[in-house]
């Protein structure tokens, strides 16, 4: 089966008379793992929220490779298939396995396939005492682990990560990134944003930056060439 | 003058022990009415409510402040339009729906509407826009989107179709111009009640009285138990 693509082309964002960013032209492929980068306010969660099909950009288009055809009802092919995820996730009301199931809904898997993720989804993210305690009890770690844990059963094809580690102590970031590692190895394609650099920035290979309303990208910071010196500019 | 309250009351709890026929049939005859009424205005003014809540259109603002106005039209106006609307010569004359069910009916969709519309306006405009990006992210149609956040704001929206149906079920204004208070026909508890206290017939009133009252308290403790011990949330 051929890897999913999400190719966006003259892409603008503007709110009012207010130019957020521009980018000629992004490709976020399955397998690839990119940390965009940007000051606050300049606009990494609506480019993600974006690419995840979740907001209409003011000019330009997404083009989506190798997503497969939904019915005419559920016309978006990236939802359910590039999932995004918010820096403070939103849980809704009731356990943590409803939260957890919650996705599952409107999956086309199987039952014994759903379960078997299910098992796996709470064992990586050591959710298992925690199954039926209400969803808005939990700790911030504990929020960002279900989160990740619910969209990872989904085995989406592409994952926008916004600030997964925001606020944590050392112990639920490593868990995280343990969990994104597993997403990457399964060849999840994900966008991870994120202030400082840190662990998580470091399995990137890829860099998008959000800067003087452009978006740019580059080679990873590790390919010991300048950070403030993009070798390769797609969009400008 | 303690005994003779006492006594009135052992004459309502009689008259509702002893299911007196013209009692209950007040009674069932009000709650149709009014559940009728908010049936059938239920789904329509929920829709109108997220519309209004969500769609940017030109006008939105002067049909919040209209529905917000039609909340505190007095029972009566609404009574007076109606019957102008259904007397003979009236636009709807010819249903010849004037001192009917259909006409009570009629009466209170138009007095719960605005009610709905604006309470679940407001509930949907609490919403956090997290809940529906997540279901949307993960999947869900936008319907199952929809109601996954009217599942979020069931307490809210609980709470408006509570408001509608007390405020339908205990109005008198127009259920007595529009029905005419008819024994065995249209005559519902409040009309009821009214007539039984000017022809000082209190034992009846105060039987009425207790059925209204009996069901603002399940109406409540049910509401308070589906709430649970719900603490503010934090997201």
């Amino acid at each position: 089966m051929s890897k999913v693509k999400l190719i966006a082309r003259d892409l603008e964002m503007s709110f009012g008379a207010r130019l957020l960013f521009k980018a000629d032209a992004l490709a976020l492929c399955q397998g690839d793992v990119i940390y965009l980068q940007g000051d606050n306010g300049t606009g990494k969660s609506t480019l993600m929220k974006i690419l995840a099909g979740l907001m209409a950009p003011t000019k330009g288009h997404i083009e989506t490779v190798g997503f497969a055809k939904n019915a005419w009802w559920r016309r978006n092919p990236l939802l359910g298939k590039a999932v995004y995820l918010h820096q403070h996730p939103y849980l809704f009301d009731g356990t943590v396995e409803y939260n957890l199931t919650y996705g599952l809904n409107f999956s086309s898997e199987t039952k014994a396939k759903a379960k078997q993720r299910i098992t796996q989804a709470i064992e990586m993210a050591q959710l298992g005492s925690l199954l039926h305690a209400r969803a808005s009890n939990l700790s911030g770690g504990e929020r960002q682990r279900l989160a990740i844990a619910r969209a990872w059963i989904l085995q989406p094809k592409l994952l926008m990560l916004d600030e997964p580690t925001s606020n944590m102590d050392k112990d639920s970031q490593e868990l995280v990134l343990k969990m994104i590692q597993q997403l990457k190895y399964e060849g999840t394609g994900m966008l991870l944003s994120s202030h400082q650099n840190c662990a998580l920035t470091a399995i990137c290979e890829q860099q998008w930056h959000i800067e003087g309303e452009q978006v740019m990208t580059t080679y990873p910071h590790s390919q010991s060439l300048p950070a403030q010196e993009p070798l390769y500019v797609i969009a400008n | 003058m303690s005994d003779g309250w006492l006594a009135l009351l052992q004459q309502a709890l009689s008259l509702l022990f002893s299911l007196d026929p013209d009692v209950w049939s007040i009674i069932s005859i009000s709650f149709s009415v009014s559940f009728a009424a908010l049936l059938i205005t239920l789904v329509p003014s929920m829709v109108l409510g997220f519309v209004l809540a969500f769609a940017p259109f030109y006008g939105r603002w002067v049909i919040t402040n209209l529905v917000q106005t039609l909340q505190s039209i007095p029972t009566v106006v609404i009574g007076l339009l109606v019957y102008l609307l259904l007397t003979r010569n009236g636009p709807l004359g010819d249903l010849k729906w004037l001192f009917t069910q259909e006409g009570m009916i009629l009466g209170q969709m138009l007095i719960c509407a605005p009610v709905l519309i604006a309470l679940s306006q407001a509930a949907f405009t609490s919403v956090d826009r997290r809940a529906w990006e997540t279901s949307r992210t993960l999947g869900a149609s936008w319907c199952s989107a929809v109601w996954t956040v009217c599942r979020e704001l069931r307490m809210p929206l609980l709470l408006a179709i509570v408001a509608a149906f007390s405020r339908i079920l205990t109005e008198v204004g127009c259920s007595m111009m529009v029905g005419g208070n008819i024994l065995n026909v249209t005559r519902n508890i409040p009309t009821a009640i009214a007539l039984e206290t000017s022809k000082g017939d209190f034992a009846q009133a105060i039987a009425l009285g207790l059925v209204l009252l009996i069901l603002a308290l399940i109406l409540n403790f049910a509401l308070g138990s589906l709430r649970g011990k719900a603490m503010p949330r934090s997201h």
